[in-house]
């Protein structure tokens, strides 16, 4: 059977800090406003709604307890409609969609609603403890700081500060580019407040100002924690031949740290016809890998690979790429490794200039390839995450 | 007054205070946690307690120190990790039972608290010290391969937080006892005992409600809480910092890095369990039973000289004034070290400028001595004579030459200023190769001519290579191992020969690193070898410290002395192109194997242009390739050191390869490790080596030794450097 997507939606992502908009919202709430959009758009009738699958990283605080299942309660969805929350670090909110697609194609479901909510201002990245750090693991598997795995990913790829930064840029450019032709109008729903106040209607990370110069000036996030902290020494364990790691990244070329909420409708045929939707693509494949959990960011090279050879296919058939922006260096090193021209990656601007609320990024990035998609009369696309722990994922989507 | 004694413990009680005093008073002076102290200190405990009216125990000693920590001559054979975890458990139950027994418990720190010492002290309620420098307190079980077992990685992170028990726990290094104020590891310091029993007594009274922190029930970690991120974010970087440090070889400071995180998230007495758990895996470890070798039994015998020529009962060595002579770095140290134990010293040189900087040295070290009053300052110093002229050295008792490595300047140095030696004189030569009886060719007194060979920087390294010439009589060797200990040295004795014992080991170590470099190996690798394999300082980098220039000289002086023609081989024909072609003379010059920018500037690089002088990648290389060739090279040179007869005891092959040269630490040494691999195995390594080495025709360099093919043929027991553990 196959799995059609007949509807992405997704909230404007507000700065993840105390001065950002959605800092005053419930994560829940901008979760059950994905979920209201989704329902209501498409006129369907939550009872039929097989499962609500939300990707979420860090499951604590308010956003603990089972998340998707609470926001479809507050977003008055009918009580037969289940939820479960999943954490693959940042490509949770495409595993969601993944895992939604894997369940209607096997015609276990016909309706289920993916995505992924972060609040990242609210509830604190690492704050859920876990113990891929303790020390125990850490001398096991010598992971570092995921900058230091980015930095090093451009240290030996040979990507320079200037690479980065010119990157960076590109993706500040192409995100304003966007907002002024109006590119996310399709998926974008604005937040509310209780008396219909708009909170925010727009990504607020975007810095159309930026400049290369601008950029130069940033100092390297991981320099000192990598040098003062021996934390490069560690990586180099792995990586004996790296002399030197070369820090290039910092808060200007890697994402931005951001609040947001997702949602994907994703369905058989049948549940098109029952509720007269008409799909809008298809998820054609997918695809998880795992590498080396040091350098952590590489995964979504062996992740590509195996998601266009399930299906026959080669990377000069996909139309439209997202590679999320994690750090610079990882598109980059997606480009290198692949020979994919750069006006292909990321066209509408990525997770630098846009954020990166990690579990929605990957249903936000579906949805932003698919209306570009459509936008230009395109075929495919293909989504990949780098996550956490040295995975990758992919999803290969085709318009219908 | 009621009295108690038992094979442990001497105890009194006070009926009009209330007040128990449990005096530690084991036998040979030196208490020391085993099974007596165990019994007696159940004993004790349970004898206070059925006294009427107990309001309070004073846990003290009789003895100078309080308690100097477990007992290593019952820890070495443990090797049944039931038996020893059960020997834990007993212990922290009774540690457990002095803590809650009802009534407060002051530990009184007359004396040095150590290892399970301190870890009794901690299992009190408030630890009162002698505010005295010469009182030690602290947990340096990692340097014996193991953690505390005794309580110590979970009672002190309770007390002083996580990030100091740490850092303490895993340098494993003890403080002096104002510091360990300052750190909060002892509560308050008294000017003397009696103040500090008062005050022991009026605290108890103060406070008859006393317990430990972690059993009152609204306890609070000391901050950061252990499950915080600033936590999480301290651990990792301990984690990273050890690497850094000491690769993965030192498993004891990685599971105290565990027992330390795991046992924090848990109520205490689970910890504790936790503790035990790290601790039997480290107890019945190789690699504590080979620190605990070399770092306990080895360098205590060495520095007791056992073994060695010793001088007459009430003998003095007879050595009140020492000459110096050269002010570099090396002689500048050996007249600040002589001066800081009293010797009136003269420091003697022949250039203004070098006797200047010589001075500005000594003044630079005496800055650091802070503990020092002012006029002991002063004193030290005042002790020193700078001088250029040679009328001030007339009567020395003995002269160290530390002038440049050339045996013609030498022999000039020891006939012109022989003869002013006090009539027992001895003259010794610092240096680091050249045969002392050749040297000694220039001496009239033959007998008491001697080789001291001290290692830089001298305030800092341990080890004195003590090196007899043909006629260098006992009483000569006698009266330096004398004066070792009263420099706090651990010495080896040696016998002669070209580079004696530890230049020749560290020479293999330096030039099989070019080596491997002219054959095309990464020198990046190279480094990262060292490291990983647990060599204390990275071959290249160190030999730019050393200077490749007088690795150039001591390659041509070593051709010269042995008559070996080595200029064939690989490594020799790169140093020698490196010094002589492109200039690159080491660290000082800037430009060696790495390039130094200028301080700010960025780190040092591995000179790009070295590529250029070696051979292209081979196909056999990576780190632990690399590692083995550093290693057993050096092993090999050490067996061959014993087979030649330069080495006269076993014991020096591990204290001076481990305290001079950064051998591996946790290896135990060179033997230590061989037997680690077996010896069979080590000969076959060393002839696989041999089969591939381009350089194997010129020089040998591989060739196993009889005495190792022996021990291989032999096996068992025989088939050792040293008896099982």
């Amino acid at each position: 059977m196959t799995a059609y997507i007949y509807d992405a939606v997704r909230t404007p992502r507000g700065r993840g800090k105390s001065n950002g908009s959605l800092y005053v919202v419930r994560p829940v709430d901008l979760l059950a406003r994905c979920l209201e959009a989704v329902r209501d758009r498409n006129h369907i009738d939550t009872a039929y709604v097989d499962d609500v699958v939300m990707g979420c990283v860090t499951q604590s605080g308010d956003q603990g307890q089972c998340i998707a299942r609470t926001a479809a309660l507050v977003a008055g969805y009918d009580l037969d409609a289940p939820g479960v929350t999943l954490n693959r670090f940042c490509g949770s909110g495409l595993e969601a969609v993944n895992h939604a697609a894997a369940m209607v194609a096997s015609g276990f479901h016909d309706l289920v609603v993916a995505g992924g909510v972060e609040s990242m201002s609210r509830v604190e990245m690492g704050s859920d403890g876990g113990a891929m750090m303790d020390p125990q693991t850490e001398l096991l598997l010598n992971t570092v700081p995921q900058g230091i795995s980015a930095d090093l990913i451009a240290t030996i790829r040979g990507f320079s500060r200037d690479d980065v930064d010119r990157f960076a840029l590109e993706s500040q450019r192409r995100a304003t580019n966007s907002w002024e032709h109006r590119f996310f109008d399709r998926s974008v729903i604005p937040v509310k407040d209780q008396s219909g106040l708009v909170i925010l209607d727009k990504d607020e990370h975007v810095r159309p100002d930026t400049t290369l110069e601008g950029l130069g000036k940033l100092k390297p996030a991981f320099e000192m924690l990598g040098k003062n902290f021996a934390l490069d020494d560690l990586a180099k364990k792995t990586y004996p031949e790296v002399e030197h790691i070369r820090h290039v990244h910092h808060a200007g070329n890697s994402s931005g740290i951001v609040d947001g909420a997702a949602a994907v409708l994703v369905g058989s045929k049948a549940a098109g016809e029952r509720f007269g939707m008409r799909p809008r693509a298809i998820v054609k494949s997918v695809a998880l890998a795992g590498a080396d959990p040091i350098i952590m960011l590489t995964g979504p090279l062996p992740a590509t690979r195996k998601a266009l050879a399930k299906v026959g296919m080669e990377i000069g058939d996909i139309d439209h790429f997202e590679v999320n922006e994690a750090f610079a260096s990882v598109p980059l090193m997606f480009m290198q490794e692949f020979g994919v021209d750069h006006a292909k990656v990321n066209p509408e601007g990525g997770a630098i200039a846009l954020g990166h609320p990690l579990g929605a990024t990957g249903a936000m990035l579906l949805g932003t390839a698919l209306d570009a998609l459509e936008r230009k009369g395109q075929s495919t696309a293909l989504i990949t995450l780098c996550i956490g722990g040295g995975m990758g994922i992919a999803t290969i989507i085709e318009r219908v | 007054m009621t009295t108690h004694k038992n094979a442990a413990f001497e105890c009194s009680f006070e009926a009009e205070s209330g007040i128990a005093t449990l005096l530690l008073a084991m036998e040979g002076k030196t208490n020391k946690v085993d099974r007596t102290f165990a019994e007696g200190l159940v004993d004790a405990i349970a004898w206070a307690k059925s006294q009427a009216g107990l309001k309070g125990v004073i846990l003290g000693t009789a003895h100078k120190n309080f308690c100097v920590g477990a007992d290593i001559d019952s820890l070495y054979p443990m090797r049944d990790p039931q038996a020893t975890f059960d020997y834990v458990k007993g212990l922290n139950g009774i540690f457990r039972s002095l803590e809650t027994m009802g009534v407060p418990v002051v530990g009184a720190l007359t004396g040095s608290a150590l290892g399970g010492g301190y870890e009794l002290a901690l299992a009190t309620h408030r630890r009162f010290a002698i505010d005295d420098p010469g009182v030690q307190i602290g947990l340096p079980e990692v340097s014996l391969g193991v953690i505390p077992g005794a309580g110590g990685t979970q009672r002190l992170p309770r007390i002083v937080g996580v990030q100091k028990a740490l850092e303490h726990i895993t340098q494993g290094q003890p403080v002096r006892a104002p510091k360990a104020k300052q750190l909060g590891m002892v509560d308050e310091l008294f000017p003397d005992r009696d103040t500090l029993y008062a005050a022991a007594k009026a605290w108890i009274l103060a406070n008859p409600k006393a317990k430990q922190p972690w059993d009152d029930k609204g306890f609070k970690f000391p901050a950061p809480a252990p499950t915080s991120q600033d936590a999480r974010n301290i651990f990792m970087v301990a984690c990273a910092m050890l690497y850094k440090k000491v690769g993965n070889t030192m498993p004891q400071v990685e599971a105290a890095i565990c027992a330390i995180q795991e046992g924090s998230v848990l109520e205490f007495e689970r910890g504790l369990e936790v503790e035990s758990r790290w601790f039997v895996k480290c107890a019945i470890s190789d690699t504590s039973k080979d620190m605990i070798r070399t770092f306990w039994y080895h360098r205590n015998a060495a520095l007791k000289a056992e073994g060695l020529p010793a001088l007459g009962a009430g003998e003095d060595m007879g050595i009140q004034k020492v000459t110096i002579l050269g002010a570099g770095m090396m002689g500048a140290g050996l007249a600040f070290i002589c001066a800081d134990k009293g010797l009136t010293v003269v420091l003697k040189d022949i250039n203004e400028a070098q006797l200047a900087a010589g001075r500005k040295h000594c003044e630079a070290e005496l800055a650091k001595k802070k503990h020092l009053s002012a006029e002991a300052r002063a004193s030290l110093l005042g002790r020193i004579t700078f001088t250029l002229e040679t009328a001030p050295i007339a009567g020395s008792d003995l002269i160290i030459e530390a002038v440049v490595e050339n045996d013609e300047v030498k022999h000039a140095v020891t006939r012109e200023l022989e003869p002013l030696l006090s009539a027992r004189g001895i003259w010794a030569s610092n240096t680091s190769a050249i045969p002392i009886t050749h040297l000694a060719k220039a001496s009239a007194k033959t007998d008491r001519f001697i080789g001291l060979h001290f290692f830089s920087p001298v305030e800092v390294m341990p080890l004195l290579e003590i090196i007899r010439g043909e006629a260098t009589s006992d009483e000569t060797v006698a009266r330096c191992l004398a004066f070792t200990k009263l420099l706090g040295k651990v010495p080896i004795v040696v016998n002669d020969g070209y580079g004696f014992f530890t230049s020749r080991v560290f020479g293999t170590y330096l030039m099989e690193a070019v080596q491997l470099v002219a054959e095309g190996h990464d020198p990046v690798l190279v480094e990262q070898a060292a490291k990983q394999v647990g060599m204390v300082v990275p071959p290249l980098k160190v030999f730019d410290e050393v200077t490749l220039k007088l690795g150039h000289h001591g390659i041509l002086q070593r051709e010269r002395y042995l008559g070996q023609n080595v200029s064939d081989i690989p490594g020799v024909k790169l140093l020698k192109t490196l010094v002589e072609q492109h200039q690159r003379l080491g660290k000082a010059h800037g430009a060696g194997f790495y390039d130094y920018p200028q301080a700010g500037a960025g780190e040092r690089r591995i000179w790009p242009g070295l590529a250029a002088l070696v051979a292209a990648k081979p196909a056999k290389t990576g780190i632990a390739y690399i590692a083995d060739r550093l290693m057993y090279i050096q092993v090999l040179e050490v067996a061959r050191c014993l087979e030649e007869g330069i080495l006269r005891d076993k014991r020096d092959a591990e204290v001076g390869a481990i305290f001079g040269i950064g051998f591996a630490p946790s290896s135990g040494g060179p033997l230590a490790w061989m037997d680690r691999r077996g010896v069979a195995n080590v000969v076959a390594k060393l002839d696989a080596f041999a089969a591939e080495d381009p350089a194997s025709a010129a020089s040998a360099r591989w060739k196993a030794p009889e005495l190792l093919r022996k021990m291989a043929a032999a096996g068992g027991e025989n088939g050792r450097f040293w008896p099982r553990a």
